[in-house]
């Protein structure tokens, strides 16, 4: 963090905003009030539905993929016999296993999240 | 063990603290500072942030004591643990980031337009927070008597004292570095005893106390699986993490949704990485220490085991290390929840001053400290899953839905988390009672979360669409600013 080149200046504050979320980015869809306005909130909505399948597909995926990996440990016979270093190649498996499945996961789902994102932006800059 | 390694080492975690601490009131961000100049902050700081304020004593001390205490059961703590970090980045990472709220509290009055959203809430992450901070005292006080040999209450009065001088004097806390490093150092102060270890062992000398066929039996293994058990923890452990006072308020140090998700897997390369080292002290221990699970020391297996299997020098070193890195942990995480917790208390009952975050901070430590005095440590890596529980049955419905559904109201949200605190609540206190006279729903009572969890959104759900007032007005442009990327 040390290196970036030129830090904003330390602005301090004693206490949260409480307005909560009041972000001083500018808000797109502007709503109801004018054709445009309609057809940026249905852009949204779509970004939204788009970006909510995509997040349950990936957590339920990430579910059956766990629950297939733990049956196949408990089911493959001589796991519980077999010995890495002398613990248990199935215990091993357990241990180790699911971390790079939740890391592939989640770097599939960066990109794929991301892609929604651009999807919408073109069609927002389309209007 | 020799007295001299442990006072050393806590002694100069806590110097170093404190020091970092006082020197930190210079160049001090107070909760707020995060606005402006966090803005900078680049993914891989910020995800070292995020695990130096989220692996805690249960992590560092409990999981390898739960394994050896449990076998491979255990093994599916750390997978949640981690695991949460994806739901996390699932459904909350990005739009809480653009949500522009600073906590829970500041999220639920923005999204439902609610003071009485907004105390519910802060009430429940002052529950969490206390809650969260016991297991921390406990393992503090725990590893003080075995290392000191002094009365446990040392350790929990030790941990609270430093955290409360050094929030309340800078909340050092906050600084993204300082957060940052004690993530490398927890993960050096295992890493290093572990490798060490591995080649010791790997020589045939000291042998294992068990065969491995005795250590790692099948009954205690992956194959003889509790379903409901393991599910119900798994619930509590993915949905929990969404909810912690204190992993959330790291979020808003992201320049962006984009940086806010890219951080978030940069989090789960880190967590992945550094439970194997736990996993695999767990591992040695129910080979060659497997004295410690029969007398109940189970959560001191990493701080016993490298100078049972190194005499020396060597083995001093290494424990000094470990002993270092578990206090690192302690304070990393009181401190980080105490300022959540005191950011919460002071902004809603005491004015938001500088004053009255100081007197919150204290407020915060001490209750806390008064439970883990009161209490006895039954399992570091338990009692803070009993807390995840807690988590996804009140503030992880209503987090997600207020991202994701417009048809939420602070009617539902207030009745879901109610629903949810009680049942769950009811379930983590009562169970202990009620399970030794009825045994068959214990497991119901000691995991709540499976039947929690969907309770409390099923009567937020029901609520919600049955309240007449309907959403908020501004609820569309809320869920804008959520889901549009920023640029």
């Amino acid at each position: 963090m040390s290196d970036a080149p030129t830090p904003p200046p330390r602005v301090r504050v004693t206490a949260p905003r409480t307005a909560g979320g009041t972000s001083a980015r500018p808000v797109r869809s502007s709503g109801a009030d004018d054709p445009a306005g309609d057809i940026a909130a249905v852009y949204v909505r779509s970004l939204i539905r788009s970006q909510l399948r995509l997040a349950v597909t990936v957590a339920v995926g990430f579910a059956v993929a766990t629950v297939l990996f733990v049956l196949a440990i408990a089911l493959v016979p001589g796991l519980d016999d077999a010995y890495l270093a002398g613990v248990p190649v199935s215990w091993v498996l357990l241990g180790a296993g699911i971390y790079p499945l939740v890391i592939t996961v989640g770097g599939l789902y960066l990109r794929a999240a991301a892609r929604n994102e651009a999807r919408y932006r073109s069609l927002a800059e389309d209007e | 063990m020799n007295p001299a390694i442990g006072y050393t080492a806590i002694v100069g975690v806590a110097l170093v603290s404190a020091l970092i601490g006082f020197y930190g009131l210079r160049v001090s961000r107070t909760t707020s500072d995060f606005y402006v100049a966090s803005r900078t902050v680049r993914p891989w700081w910020n995800a070292s942030a995020i695990g130096g304020e989220y692996l805690s004593a249960a992590s560092f001390l409990g999981v390898a004591g739960l394994i050896l205490l449990t076998g491979s059961a255990a093994l599916w703590f750390p997978i949640g643990y981690t695991a949460g970090y994806l739901m996390l980045l699932l459904f909350v990472a990005a739009p809480l980031r653009r949500s522009g709220a600073y906590t829970i509290p500041d999220f639920t009055e923005a999204r439902l337009e609610s003071p009485w959203a907004r105390r519910v809430t802060s009430l429940l992450v002052i529950v969490i927070g206390w809650f969260y901070i016991v297991p921390q005292l406990q393992g503090a006080a725990l590893t003080v008597r075995i290392t000191t040999g002094l009365p446990s209450w040392v350790g929990s009065v030790a941990v609270a004292v430093i955290v409360a001088v050094v929030v309340a004097a800078g909340g050092m806390r906050s600084i993204t570095f300082v957060q940052a490093f004690q993530f490398w150092l927890k993960l050096t102060a295992l890493a290093v005893p572990v490798i060490a270890l591995l080649l010791v062992v790997g020589g045939g000398e000291p042998p294992a106390q068990l065969t491995p066929a005795e250590a790692f039996p099948p009954s205690a293994g992956p194959g003889d699986l509790d379903v409901y058990r393991t599910v119900s923890l798994m619930v509590a452990l993915l949905l929990g993490t969404l909810g912690l006072p204190h992993v959330l308020v790291r979020f808003y140090t992201n320049p962006d949704g984009v940086a806010a998700r890219r951080t978030t897997v940069i989090v789960l390369v880190l967590l992945s990485v550094f439970y194997l080292f736990p996993t695999i002290f767990g591992f040695l221990g129910r080979a060659f220490a497997p004295d410690l699970a029969a007398s109940g020391e189970a959560d001191a297996l990493i701080l016993l085991l490298p100078e049972r299997l190194v005499p020396g020098p060597i083995g001093d070193v290494l424990t000094a290390l470990v002993i270092a890195g578990a206090f690192a942990a302690f304070l990393s995480t009181s401190s980080g929840l105490v300022i959540s917790l005191a950011g919460v208390i002071s902004q809603d009952l005491l004015g938001g001053s500088v004053r009255g975050f100081r007197i919150a901070a204290i407020v915060s430590t001490v209750v806390p400290l008064l439970v883990a005095l009161a209490t006895e440590s039954s399992g570091l890596a338990g009692s803070v899953g009993l807390v995840f529980a807690f988590t996804a049955s009140t503030l992880c419905p209503v987090l997600i839905l207020g991202i994701w559904w417009r048809g939420l109201t602070s009617r539902g949200a207030i009745a879901g988390m109610l629903t949810g605190a009680v049942l769950s609540g009811a379930a983590i206190l009562g169970g202990p009672f009620v399970a030794t006279s009825v045994p068959l729903i214990a497991p119901y009572l000691e995991q709540p979360a499976a039947w929690t969890v969907p309770l409390a959104v099923i009567v937020i759900v029901t609520v919600s669409r049955l309240d007449r007032r309907g959403t908020p007005a501004g609820t569309d442009a809320f869920l804008t600013r959520l889901h549009v990327p920023e640029r």
